[in-house]
């Protein structure tokens, strides 16, 4: 399905918000998106979440024929997948140009980089060889795909286990997990991507672009990187020009990220290791219940209240004073007193139904009455008295007030402020004798 | 503001199903069977299977005669010849525009189609082929009527009245196409003060009403005067009340969306969008229509 256009209003409002160096999310430009690693039962099964783009990576192994000319050398091939899971813009089986460049990138960047000791994974020399396999599927498309497929692709690398085998002479023997413990791979070290995002011919640059930050860039780099600051690859696309100093300057960042990176993947290999050795219950039964809708549980949204109070004093002062109480009671009998003078009977004439009333009490408690609205009120209300024709319903709510349409321009025009609006009802709120306005 | 407003999920009670509906109305899944007698002649959303009739798309079975089809509820726009259609510009090729139009294909719209500014009449030249970009662009949004459906689907449209052209300033609100009444006309001037263009593929553009009616314009040249905070609190409203109908599965139309706004006044502008506020003025709104029916 071809995707929904971005409409001029949408891309014009982000150039502009980024130009102000505000992101839709909150972040800072150089701010990544929060990093989640849950790993499942089996040995190199592990799901990636970078904000709420996720990629599932899976890792197997297979005994095959070494290629021809590298007889010494094990086998390693990388897929990523693009499901219509993910964006309804992806479609099943047709190789996109997007594919192509994504696994490309992988590829020079895990392949090239010699992260995985590929020495390592020879058996027997010209004969028999590990091939790994290693299957990304990108779950949900919300921007940078890249990265997390980068780090659930050396994450699920990290956490895999082959086999244990032994060769005596001409017989190679394939050991099950029960008769010896499975053996991790050899890693040199993780490389890990980074993508920045250009806007306005490379004036604006913003560290892990979102779905929709993506849709309106210009160009994008992609650095990666180890912990040991060495660039496994470095990729510009979008013809963009980029300056010497302007990359000089993302590799810098890149060096920071990386590390901060390496080290919540270092932390969750060693939690989920620990809970394996100590028997505990691991996968993703575990991690993934906590993301029900009605678990009551969200992540932080970072909102901004350092000036709450000063806003509230702000509106406190701004607003008018509350009416002045009647605190003077008549004293009819012992035990009868009267406050206020009250209105005229309305029962018997149309009334907004209940459930208007109960909504009021949600709101803003904030603003305060306005006296001088009360007036207008009372004297439109004289006038739509006797004209409303009267509906009866059988049901247990009071009856709804039918206006004329003449009626309504009258109101419509002027322009209400929320205060008015408000004060409107949250007078009809606390004084229920007199006559409310269904306006 | 100061003060955050925090909801909490709560399980939603539905509504008034005991309202005055069209008696038997059936509502089918995919894969429900209609019918087992074999002599009705099967129509769109149905299909035959296993000598019966089953339907193959979520709506409600309608029949005329012979005739038996359901019409989906939630479902990409088909083309039909007459249409008022509301598009927007994703491509810019020689002699013709690709308009998307919320339908299976991209919408086509010729450049012998559009009526040239000063609504003069001639062969398109060269340097009109040239100047389509200065016309309209990639992103630009559209009024159109359809002027054919090509055999594979895909639809045709024209401009070739002043009352069509390029949109200017104004709120886009996409619904599904089949909650949009067909009438006689599809352009209103709501008494509240603005006007609304409700398009049969479910795109409805909400925008000031203009002062007088510029005959020479013929739509190209946008009016880009700042709206008035009056008229943009008129439109913010229009725009949310049609969300309130489109969740309550209301049909649009002029008086369904007048009804509807009335109702909602007495709330502000942005209460319109909680659950609770739409039901309630929806329901005024049932009750009203229900009672202009008679």
């Amino acid at each position: 399905m071809k995707e929904t256009p971005l409409s001029n209003c949408e891309k014009r409002f982000l150039l502009r918000a980024i130009e102000e160096r505000k992101r839709l999310d909150g972040r800072q430009s150089y701010d990544y998106r929060n990093v989640r690693v849950s790993f499942g039962t089996d040995y190199g099964c592990c799901v990636v979440e970078l904000g709420k783009t996720r990629v599932l990576g899976q890792v197997s192994c297979e005994l095959v024929a070494p290629k021809p000319n590298r007889a010494t050398e094990g086998i390693l091939f990388f897929n990523l997948e693009l499901s219509p899971m993910a964006s309804p813009a992806f479609e099943l089986g047709r190789q996109s140009e997007l594919l192509v460049k994504l696994n490309r990138l992988l590829e020079r960047c895990l392949r090239n980089s010699k992260c995985i000791d590929t020495e390592s994974l020879c058996v027997v020399a010209g004969e028999k060889v590990w091939q790994i396999r290693v299957d990304l599927h990108l779950l949900n498309h919300d921007g940078n795909i890249i990265d997390a497929a980068s780090i659930a692709a050396i994450v699920a690398l990290c956490h895999f286990r082959r086999p244990d085998i032994s060769v005596q002479g001409e017989e190679i023997t394939v050991y099950t997990p029960e008769e010896r413990d499975p053996v991790p791979l050899s890693i040199h070290h993780m490389p890990i991507c980074v993508s920045f995002a250009f806007f306005k011919q490379g004036t604006y640059l913003l560290v892990d672009p979102s779905e929709r930050e993506e849709r309106v860039m210009d160009g994008l780099l992609v650095i990666a990187m180890n912990k040991h600051h060495e660039i496994c690859t470095i990729q510009s696309s979008g013809g963009i020009m980029l300056l010497k100093d302007q990359v000089l300057r993302c590799s810098k960042i890149t060096g920071v990220k990386v590390a901060e990176i390496t080290e919540l993947i270092q932390k969750a290999l060693e939690n989920d290791r620990k809970v394996r050795k100590e028997g505990g219950k691991c996968g993703f039964a575990e991690s993934i219940p906590n993301q029900k809708i009605t678990a009551f549980k969200m992540e932080r949204a970072p909102v901004d209240a350092n000036d709450v109070e000063e806003q509230a004093e702000e509106i406190i002062m701004k607003a008018d004073p509350p009416l002045d109480v009647f605190a003077k009671p008549i004293l009819w009998t012992p035990g009868t007193a009267q406050i206020g003078e009250g209105v005229e009977n309305s029962w018997g004439e149309l009334e907004e139904s209940e459930r208007g009333e109960e909504e009021d009490d949600d709101n803003d408690p904030d603003t305060l009455e306005d006296p001088k609205m009360e007036m207008e009120d009372v004297s439109i209300v004289s006038k739509t008295k006797k004209d409303d024709t009267i509906v009866l319903s059988d049901s247990e709510e009071e009856e709804v007030v039918i206006l004329k349409p003449e009626k309504v321009p009258k109101k419509t025009r002027t322009p209400t402020s929320s205060k008015q609006e408000n004060s409107s009802k949250k007078v009809s709120n606390k004084k229920r004798k007199k006559k409310r306005v269904s306006y | 503001m100061a003060a955050m407003e925090v909801r909490l999920p709560v399980a939603r009670k539905l509504v008034g199903q005991d309202l005055a509906r069209g008696s038997g109305r059936d509502l089918v899944a995919p894969g429900d069977t209609i019918t087992t007698d074999t002599g009705y002649m099967r129509g769109h959303g149905t299909y035959m299977g296993e000598e019966k009739l089953v339907a193959s798309v979520a709506g409600a079975v309608e029949r005329v005669n012979k005739l038996i089809c359901v019409k989906a509820l939630k479902t990409r726009y088909n083309g039909e010849v007459g249409d008022i259609v509301v598009g927007r510009i994703t491509e810019v090729q020689q002699k013709r525009w690709k308009v998307e139009t919320n339908s299976r294909l991209d919408s086509v719209l010729l450049l012998s189609s559009m009526n040239l500014p000063g609504g003069e009449l001639r062969r398109r030249s060269a340097e009109d082929e040239l100047a389509m970009r200065d016309y309209l662009q990639e992103g630009d949004l559209i009024s159109a009527e359809v002027q054919s459906v090509f055999s594979d689907g895909a639809v045709s449209l024209h401009t070739r009245s002043l009352k069509y052209g390029k949109l200017g300033q104004g709120v886009l609100v996409q619904v599904s196409p089949s909650l949009v009444k067909r009438q006689k006309t599809h352009f209103h001037d709501l008494p509240c003060g603005a006007s609304v263009i409700l398009g049969n593929n479910g795109f409805i553009w909400i925008y000031p009403t203009p002062e007088q009616k510029d005959e020479e314009a013929g739509g190209f040249i946008t009016n880009l005067e700042p709206v008035s905070l009056g008229d943009r609190e008129v439109i913010s409203r229009l725009r949310n009340c049609i969300m309130a109908l489109v969740t309550q599965k209301l049909m649009l139309y002029d008086t369904s969306i007048l009804y509807c706004y009335e109702a909602s006044l007495s709330h502000q502008i942005k209460d319109i969008l909680k659950p609770e506020v739409m039901e309630e003025i929806v329901l005024e709104t049932r009750q009203r229509l229900l009672e202009l029916e008679g």
